[in-house]
């Protein structure tokens, strides 16, 4: 029988772990950026690329490949800058084309932040609501969420093993 | 390492790394093309015009559910050119395991020397521990005529205690074997990590 996951307060070596409240206020955040802008869709993903929170129409946007891009371009941008001395805090990217403009900006720094608006909404205005939205989500993560859950599979490692490369080979087609 | 209590996600990056042309694209091709489409995204490819990897190759796989947790594995692989070093660096940011995909071919030996200590430094400049980072070795094509064995491989990176794999990669042979080992060592490390932080 599988034992719960236990809860403690523990700080992970290192990666981002978010609790329940955690992820709430970011989709808070995240829902007055795209009422406010208005944006077309937003994405948040963590620094290696993956998915936090995806909220607007995102239609047939394939979103997994999509947060390794963003996450992919901010870490190139940010190389750019940092190879012509241009690095600074909270790089913000943006891609203007005829009918959309996109924005990809730092959220602190384990988080990137996507955001896709109509041509119509003044880009100054747009620029100013996504970095005080990037300010906001990095104060989420930069408090440590106190009581939060640990991974305590409770599992021995052959145990674990086990699971893996069942867990593999059940979806794997020779 | 990211992970969502909300959803109970488990998000792992695992970097396929090695000298050019030794098959780190072939991996996740052949994971791509062999794992249920369910329990994968699409391989996005970002290539030359040669056909060569400019930034990277990315592909996700979902496994089911261990003790309530939905772990979700992001494979990426480096471009191996020599000119795109700064790449490599980029892409091992934040990674929580490493397969290197060594290529048997005697004449490679050298770069698979000149690769390992690449990734060794792109490891140490992105903060990420070499005694603490779980590293996979592939010795990928055992196919060609007078391939190196998994243990003169071994030799060669003074790295006799890795957890090694012959494979011939275009075939699929090794590449899931490779695939479960780096997984399980990623997913214990996190395990061990956290639960006697």
């Amino acid at each position: 029988m599988k034992k719960p996951i236990s809860m403690a307060s523990v700080e992970l070596p290192r990666g981002l772990s978010l609790s329940s409240s955690q992820d709430k206020i970011i989709n808070r955040i995240l829902g007055d950026l795209l009422e406010k802008c208005p944006a077309q869709f937003i994405l948040l993903a963590e620094l290696s690329g993956q998915i936090i929170s995806v909220q607007g129409e995102t239609g047939k946007t394939g979103l997994v490949a999509l947060g390794a891009l963003v996450a992919g371009d901010l870490a190139a941008s940010q190389e750019i800058a940092r190879l012509t001395d241009q690095y600074q805090h909270a790089q913000l990217i943006f891609r203007e084309g005829p009918e959309t403009t996109s924005f990809i900006s730092e959220a602190g720094d384990r988080m990137v932040l996507f955001m896709r608006i109509h041509k119509e909404v003044p880009m100054g205005w747009a620029r100013l609501i996504i970095l005080e939205a990037s300010r906001k989500l990095a104060e989420v993560t930069s408090i440590p969420p106190g009581e939060v859950e640990k991974i305590d599979l409770q599992l021995s490692d052959e145990k674990l093993d086990t699971l893996i490369g069942d867990g593999l080979d059940s979806i794997w087609h020779e | 390492m990211y992970i969502n209590w909300q959803l109970r996600e488990l998000n792992l990056k695992i970097v396929y790394y090695g000298p050019a042309s030794s098959g780190k694209t072939t991996n996740l091709e052949q994971i791509h093309r062999r794992v249920d489409a369910s329990h994968r995204s699409d391989l996005v490819s970002l290539k030359t015009y040669e056909d060569r990897t400019l930034f990277f190759d990315f592909l996700q796989l979902e496994l089911g559910k261990i003790s309530g947790l939905t772990p979700k594995i992001h494979l990426y692989t480096v471009p191996g050119q020599v000119r795109y070093e700064e790449i490599r660096k980029l892409v091992l940011r934040g990674a929580d395991g490493v397969v290197f995909v060594a290529d048997s071919t005697p004449l490679r030996a050298n770069d698979n020397i000149i690769a390992w200590h690449d990734m060794k430094s792109h490891l140490r400049s992105n903060n990420l521990s070499l005694d603490h980072t779980p590293i996979v070795l592939q010795c990928n094509k055992q196919d060609t005529l007078g391939a190196m064995a998994l243990v003169e491989i071994k030799y060669l990176l003074h790295g006799q205690d890795l957890l090694g794999f012959p494979a011939i990669a275009v075939n699929g042979e090794g590449v899931l074997d490779t695939l479960k080992a780096i997984t399980r060592s990623v997913i214990t490390k996190v395990q061990h990590e956290t639960a006697y932080a």
